[in-house]
Order: structure tokens, then C-alpha cells, then sequence
């Protein structure tokens, strides 16, 4: 018997030791990344590049200290990333509203009322969930071109209004088919109609979908990368997706590596934290997300 | 099948019933027909002409039939499997982006599939603390991808910390250009792309949580061990789950279209069939009618693949009739 218990106890403590061995190799890149930002200039310089941000220098002379001059680089020296996150919030903030309120429209039909057509349109907006996007692209391209939005964000903002994606509007559907059916008949027979319903029974009650949806929407369009690489093409307008990718992905300098990597903590660090305060919610929504098939 | 009341009070008497309804899908319907389906037709439309640029003359636009499809498949190196090797005779072209692409796609499926199963089944045992450990896995699948690209092309920098690393532990790291170099840009996707496991870990993980305690405790019972279990149980329990990875996996494959492999070129083995088609349209040339012929290869190639898979789809397992 004590034997046994010895023998599980080892288990456990191999298993812990592989976890945190697991944990520190899946969290390297965020860890590069802070010890990048805080790296100087002459440290970064040399032909190879230490993990932590001190040493010192190719020459063996200067002690090289952690330094927030990046930060202050991107936000008040040669770059401007306060523009670019404002160009981002206001994508950003445009699809927080329009999403949600567009997919819990759409969804309420789907889950509460009846009307000729339902499956068939239901059964369609599904097949569309299949199509590679790159089949879409140019048309819309083209499309937004011809009515005058080529060059700016309307096309990454104002379709949201129409339906706001067919998963999300899945996702939110599915919850509310699981809100007992009662609630709605009986404002029914107290004479509300059904926008009456929507809004002030259904989606009071459909709060949890709704934060994963904002948190979904957030996320995705604070890194949404392709949307705005093909339309916002002129500098004043770039995302902070786009700005990084210009300034430090295409051509990039060794010396400017710190300036790119607090560039990229403080745009990974908005993410994070929005996944720590909604974690249970959001793999929660990640499941669901999965199980559709 | 009613025979009171013509076709019109049938109608009306629809239309009483549906209307609430139909004002809730309105945007649905609206949204799909002119960003969904009016650009799909437009894009096959767009895939039999001559149509370079936006806003040219009208005669500049000429149609050409399937004359697009016929160059991507005769008259594109980029798209070759056999290209001239200058002596008169062909060579096997190592940049066809079809070939990077497939090789792509089949390394890295099964790869994904495997190790993150493995993670899920480990990740699976309900001990203390267990969360935080799933949480920390997760993480590097929420950093912006124009974020990780940089992370990446830094770290693996011939000049980079990985190389330091292996330096100091006395590897000869001359040869080692990991995305800087042809050969090498290639695995050094595959790796970097490894980070990304915690997602599929996380769809595992609901699946392996369907899968009643009771079953197992059976088998404990008669003896099963840790393995047989996994192999036994597990595994042919989560099939349905597997099968859905896949098919996402060969969609998500194909389409790639990452910041790591933009503007590296056509000889850095990163050259991949989304890339192609985004040079052809948006970056060096506006050659939407030849792109959107592309993109309508890579439709048929995912569709032909997708039903392959459903129609021999027999070892899913859906659960117990639902």
C-alpha cells in the first residue's frame, strides 16, 4: 500500500514538472517578446542576441541595462501607434455595437419565430460558414471599389449591420433556443410584440453569448490583418496591425527590434487580458464554436 | 391540399404569419445576397475575363472563356509541377506553389492533429491547478498574428535567440537561416506553427469531457491499462471530433495566408496558393480575373476534398442516437 501511494506520488510530480515544462515553452513568445521591448539599441546589436534584456555589448565594454525607450519611441518619438490604435478602436468600436445587435436580430428570428422559409435560409447561411473566403475577396473588393469605399474602413465596418456573420449569429441562436419557451408566451398573450420580446426578454437574458461575442468581435478586429491590408492604404489610416506589419515585418532593422516588440506586447497585451477576465466564458464559446459540426 | 380559400388567401394568410419573422432575417437575407452570394457569381464571372484594375475602360475588359483557368494550369511557372531545367530537358519545380501548399498542408494537419490530442488527453486529468496550466497553453493562439510573425522572424533570426541558445550549447548554428533561408524557411513555418496547438487542444478537451466516466471505470475494472484505454476508448470516442478537426484543418491548410510569408518572394519556399492569389490581385498586379480564377481552383480543390472525406466518413462515431 505505502508503495503505492510513493509510486502515484512520483507520477504527480512528473506530471507537474512536464506541465510547467510545457507551460514555459507555450509562453516563450510572450516572454521574448517583453524581454525584446526591453532591450537597448547596443544590446540588440550584437551579432547574437541574449534572452534576457541585459549583457553585455558586442565589445565586451558597455553593461547594457532594460530600457523602456521603445515604448516611448512608438507612442511619443518616431512613431505615432496612438493613431493607429484610435484608427483601431474605431473599427473596433463601430463592430462591438453592430455585431451583436445585428446577430441577436437575426438569431431571435431563427430561434423564436416562425416563418415560411426558416430551414431553407437557416440550412443556406450554414453552407456559407464552408466557402473559403478568398473566393469572396476581389468581388467585395471590387465591389466596394466601384461605390466609393476603396480607400477606407467602410468596408471593414458597415456589413456588420447586415446579419453581423454567420457564426456569430449561430452561436447566439443556439443560446437562445435553450431560454425556456414560457417566458415568451406569456408576454405574448400580455400583448408585446415581438421586437417588444426581443428586447426586453430575450436579450436581457442572453448577456453570457453576448460578452463572448464582444470579446470574439474585439479580438478579431483588433487583429484583424488581411481586411486592412487591402483597404486602408494610405498612411494616416493604418490599423496597428497594419503599422507594425509596414514598419517592422516587411524590411526590419536588428536596431529596430525593441521599438517593434513593445509595439507588439502592448497590441498582444489587450487580448490577454480580455481572455484572463472572460476565460471561463470564452472557452466555453470556443467549445461551442467546435461542436457545430 | 386545403380546398377552402383560393391560392391568394393561402398567400395572405403565410404572409400574416411570417412577417414578423421575415423583418427579423431581413438583414440575413440582405447581407448574404450582396456579400455573399452577388460576389460569388460576380467572382466566376470576373475568372472567364480579361479584367485588370478597377475602373478601367470597358474594352479593356475582355472575355476569354476558360482562358484563365488554362494558363494557371499551362502557362504559369508558379503554378507548375515541371519547369525548364535550361539544359532543354524539365525539373521538378520545388516552388510550385501547389506543391508548397499540399506539403503544407500535409505535414502539418497530422502533426497538429496528433500532438494536440496528446496535449488534451494530458491536460485532461483533473488535478490541482490543472486550469491554469490549460489557460498558459492556450495563450499564444491570441496574439495577433501580424505580432507573432515578428516574434517568430526575430527568434529565428540567423542572428536571433534560438541560434544563441544553440550556440552556447555548442551546435554549429553557420548553416541554420531558419525563414532567411530556401531550404530551411519551410520547417521553421512548421515549427513556429506548433505554438499554435492550444487551439485544437481546447476543442479535444470538450470532446474527451463527453466521454462518460462510467466507461472508463468499466474498463479500468476489467483491467484495461492507461494505454489500452486511450487506444480503446478514447480515441475511437472522440472520432466525430477528429473528423471535424480535419476538415477545418484542410480548409484552414489551404487558405494560409500568414504575415510571415508575405513579400519573402517566390524562392523562399513560403510561396504558398493564398499568397499567389493575393500577389495576382492586390500587390503586384491587379489581375482580378486571373486571380478569381485561382481562387475558384482552390474552392474546387477544398470541395472535392471536403466530400472525399464525408463520403468516407463510416468510422465517425456520433455519439449514442440523439
Amino acid at each position: 500500500m505505502k508503495a503505492h501511494i510513493k509510486r502515484k506520488t512520483a507520477i504527480d510530480i512528473a506530471f507537474y514538472i512536464l506541465l510547467i515544462v510545457l507551460s514555459l515553452v507555450f509562453i516563450f513568445p510572450y516572454l521574448f517578446m517583453v524581454n525584446k521591448s526591453l532591450s537597448s539599441e547596443l544590446l540588440v546589436k550584437r551579432t547574437l542576441v541574449p534572452f534576457f534584456p541585459w549583457g553585455w555589448d558586442q565589445d565586451g565594454l558597455v553593461w547594457c541595462r532594460p530600457t523602456f525607450a521603445a515604448y516611448r519611441n512608438i507612442f511619443a518619438g518616431k512613431y505615432n501607434y496612438l493613431k493607429n490604435t484610435w484608427n483601431t478602436l474605431k473599427i473596433v468600436l463601430f463592430n462591438m455595437v453592430a455585431v451583436p445587435l445585428s446577430a441577436s436580430v437575426v438569431a431571435y428570428g431563427f430561434a423564436k419565430l416562425e416563418f415560411f422559409g426558416k430551414k431553407f435560409l437557416f440550412a443556406l447561411m450554414i453552407s456559407t460558414l464552408l466557402l473559403p473566403s478568398m473566393v469572396l475577396q476581389i468581388p467585395q473588393y471590387i465591389l466596394f471599389t466601384s461605390i466609393g469605399w476603396g480607400q477606407s474602413a467602410k468596408p471593414l465596418t458597415w456589413p456588420n449591420l447586415l446579419g453581423g456573420g454567420a457564426m456569430n449569429i449561430f452561436l447566439v441562436r443556439q443560446f437562445m433556443r435553450s431560454i425556456p419557451k414560457d417566458l415568451d408566451e406569456a408576454a405574448k398573450i400580455d400583448g408585446a410584440g415581438p421586437f417588444m420580446r426581443y428586447a426586453l426578454i430575450t436579450m436581457p437574458l442572453c448577456v453570457p453569448i453576448l460578452i463572448y461575442l464582444l470579446v470574439g468581435t474585439f479580438n478579431g478586429y483588433w487583429s484583424d490583418f488581411f481586411g486592412p491590408l487591402i483597404y486602408l492604404n494610405v498612411k494616416d489610416e493604418y490599423t496597428l496591425a497594419i503599422a507594425i506589419f509596414r514598419d517592422f515585418n516587411s524590411n526590419y532593422k536588428m536596431t529596430e527590434v525593441p521599438n517593434g516588440m513593445a509595439a507588439g506586447v502592448f497590441m498582444s497585451v489587450f487580448p490577454a487580458i480580455l481572455f484572463f477576465l472572460f476565460q471561463r466564458r470564452l472557452i466555453d464559446g470556443v467549445m461551442i464554436t467546435g461542436m457545430k459540426g | 391540399m386545403t380546398s377552402k380559400g383560393g391560392i391568394g388567401k393561402r398567400i395572405l394568410k403565410t404572409v400574416k404569419k411570417s412577417w414578423a419573422g421575415w423583418l427579423f432575417v431581413l438583414p440575413l437575407v440582405l447581407g448574404l445576397a450582396i456579400f455573399t452570394f452577388y460576389p460569388m457569381v460576380m467572382s466566376f464571372i470576373y475568372s472567364l475575363y480579361h479584367y485588370d484594375g478597377v475602373g478601367m475602360v470597358e474594352d479593356s475588359v475582355v472575355f476569354r472563356g476558360f482562358g484563365n483557368y488554362i494558363e494557371a494550369f499551362t502557362a504559369d511557372q508558379d503554378l507548375m509541377f515541371t519547369i525548364p531545367d535550361g539544359n532543354g530537358g524539365t525539373m521538378f519545380n520545388r516552388n510550385s506553389v501547389f506543391y508548397t501548399t499540399f506539403r503544407y498542408a500535409v505535414i502539418t494537419i497530422p502533426i497538429n492533429l496528433v500532438l494536440s490530442y496528446l496535449l488534451a488527453v494530458l491536460l485532461n486529468r483533473k488535478t490541482k491547478g490543472i486550469g491554469v496550466f490549460r489557460l498558459l497553453i492556450y495563450l499564444p493562439c491570441i496574439i495577433p498574428g501580424v505580432v507573432s510573425g515578428l516574434i517568430w522572424r526575430s527568434a529565428f533570426d540567423p542572428a536571433g535567440l534560438v541560434n544563441y541558445w544553440l550556440d552556447k550549447i555548442g551546435v554549429d548554428v553557420s548553416g541554420l537561416t531558419w525563414f532567411r533561408g530556401e531550404t530551411t524557411a519551410f520547417p521553421t513555418l512548421i515549427i513556429t506553427g506548433l505554438w499554435g496547438l492550444g487551439g485544437s487542444m481546447i476543442l479535444w478537451l470538450s470532446s474527451l469531457k463527453n466521454i462518460p466516466d462510467t466507461v472508463y471505470e468499466a474498463a479500468r475494472l476489467d483491467g484495461a491499462g492507461p494505454f489500452t484505454r486511450l487506444i480503446k476508448i478514447t480515441v475511437p470516442m472522440s472520432t466525430s471530433m477528429i473528423f471535424y478537426n480535419l476538415i477545418t484543418g484542410i480548409i484552414g491548410a489551404l487558405q494560409t495566408f500568414s504575415t510571415y510569408t508575405l513579400g519573402l518572394g517566390k524562392q523562399s519556399g513560403l510561396y504558398l496558393y493564398a499568397v499567389k492569389i493575393y500577389e495576382e490581385a492586390f500587390n503586384t498586379a491587379s489581375r482580378y480575373g486571373y486571380a478569381s480564377a485561382l481562387s475558384w481552383i482552390l474552392f474546387a480543390v477544398i470541395g472535392v476534398l471536403t466530400l472525399l472525406i464525408f463520403r468516407t466518413s463510416k468510422w465517425v462515431y456520433y455519439g449514442e442516437e440523439s
